[in-house]
């Protein structure tokens, strides 16, 4: 079991960011990570690709029911939700959208809390909608450390700012703040 | 949100009362699904428990229907249909009949991709399409044919994807327009299959939970995408064991793009790219 399971939302104007945050972190780094991004149903291949160019941590895409492992980033596949099962399993579902958002960033978040509670970082991007502000109010509900990028750098604001209009996250930060967390949270 | 000890309680009740056992759906999913149930009811769990208890069989069906999960599209995954038209038909077509059977064919949009690319290959006829669902209400949307213009417009890609390219032999381009399978009314926000394809399909409510074949045949394939998500790993084996004793030899079965068997080979099946050959054990 890992010490933590890093939980990352985003949408319009996030993957700069999430191509920064993956190349910032070292091969050996243990925690897995999960990216919840909206991006355009048909478009099917590339993303994973785009994001392990320079990523030192294998990007994949999780089949349903996969058994969680540390030092892998599982990016949920394009129109399936990613959720966290009971069982500690990656699972998928086609359920309607969220938010009008499949992956619903939401439902990974609530799921992630439920199941590993306190260990669950949470890190809410840049994006146009306000999916993510209730699950990672959630997270924050279970004990897990929430993350909210600092609306004044995000190119899109809404999302980060509708997470910060419900709550107080346990930090504001930039991108290179998160990065340096990150970091600093892996021994 | 519900408890587990709520959840257990609900799937108690309704098997119970019905013919539905849920236990072994993934748990988490189910749990929305019921939520979401008592959201769109706008009911108490409780006044659900007892609705249920009271035993009206339409009431349960009603519960059921909006439980499942009913997602589907006209050639999901373009990918998959062409290795199911150029990969898995080349090697059916010399057989006397063809059965394909479609276990949770929600509203039928695959049956009738099925359907459509056994035409374009001259198969149609000696095929047999068995579309099943646990969902009454789908089943008699899969009967009609007739979808929502706006909804599926953007699926029409696929259909030209699947019928006008060949991703195995580029030289291979036509041109088959929509219309030789669908009336298309736009202002009445209305797609429909033809007559030709529509009554060429079987639609029967089954439930996959019973590991029962509901057809005196076995099958040359089986399509079950996007199904075995909602089961936990102990009945995905039933489910896919089932598939295993019905399915004749050669046989295909085709799952969703995420899903997989797992230790397949234990399973009786080999992974040829986007599905599933039969083994001989």
């Amino acid at each position: 079991m890992a010490n933590y399971y890093i939980f990352i939302g985003g949408s319009a104007g996030s993957f700069q960011s999430i191509v920064k945050i993956l190349n910032s972190l070292p091969e050996t780094y243990n925690y897995p990570i999960f990216l919840s991004l909206h991006r355009l149903k048909h478009v099917r291949g590339g993303f994973v690709e785009a994001l392990s160019i320079k990523s030192k941590l294998k990007v994949v895409e999780p089949e349903d029911k996969t058994v969680i492992m540390g030092g892998l980033v599982y990016l949920a596949p394009a129109n399936y939700h990613m959720y966290i099962e009971v069982s500690n399993t990656i699972a998928l579902s086609t359920e309607e959208p969220v938010n009008h958002s499949r992956p619903s960033i939401d439902l990974v978040f609530k799921s992630a809390a439920y199941v590993f509670e306190k260990k669950v970082i949470g890190i809410l991007l840049s994006g146009a909608n306000k999916d993510g502000a209730e699950g990672l109010l959630e997270i924050k509900n279970y004990g897990g450390t929430t993350i909210v990028q600092d609306p004044k750098e995000a190119s899109v604001s809404v999302m980060p700012q509708s997470a910060l209009d419900l709550f107080k996250p346990s930090y504001v930060m930039t991108v290179n703040q998160i990065i340096e967390f990150l970091n600093s949270i892996y021994i | 949100m519900l408890t587990a000890e709520q959840i257990k309680l609900f799937i108690r009740v309704l098997k119970y009362n019905s013919e539905y056992d849920f236990s072994d759906y993934a748990p988490k999913s189910f749990a929305r699904r019921v939520e979401k149930l008592l959201e769109d009811l706008q009911i108490d769990f409780y006044e659900l428990i007892d609705k249920i208890e009271n035993g009206d069989p339409d009431f349960i069906q009603f519960v059921v229907n909006n439980i499942t999960v009913n997602t589907t599209e006209l050639f999901r995954d373009p990918k998959v249909w062409q290795a199911i038209r150029y990969r898995i038909l080349p090697r059916l077509k010399d057989n006397e009949v063809i059965n394909i059977w479609h276990p949770g064919c929600s509203s039928g949009q695959e049956v009738y991709s099925m359907m459509i690319i056994l035409n374009e290959e001259g198969l149609l006829e000696k095929s047999n399409l068995y579309g099943t669902d646990i969902n009454t209400e789908m089943l008699e949307i899969a009967r009609k044919g007739e979808y929502s213009y706006r909804l599926n417009v953007e699926y029409l890609q696929n259909f030209d994807e699947v019928i006008n390219k060949n991703p195995y032999d580029y030289q291979h381009v036509s041109n088959v327009p929509y219309s030789k399978y669908f009336e298309i009314d736009p202002i009445n926000d209305i797609i429909r299959v033809k007559p030709f394809l529509r009554e060429k399909a079987v639609f029967v409510k089954h439930n996959l939970v019973s590991l029962t074949n509901p057809f005196e045949r076995q099958f040359d394939m089986i399509l079950c995408r996007n199904v075995l998500i909602y089961f936990n790993r102990n009945l995905q084996s039933k489910v896919i064991n089932l598939f295993y004793r019905n399915l004749k030899y050669p046989g295909y079965l085709v799952l969703g793009y995420h899903e997989t068997i797992l230790d397949a080979e234990s399973m009786g099946f080999f992974k040829h790219g986007y599905y599933f050959a039969k083994k001989l054990k």
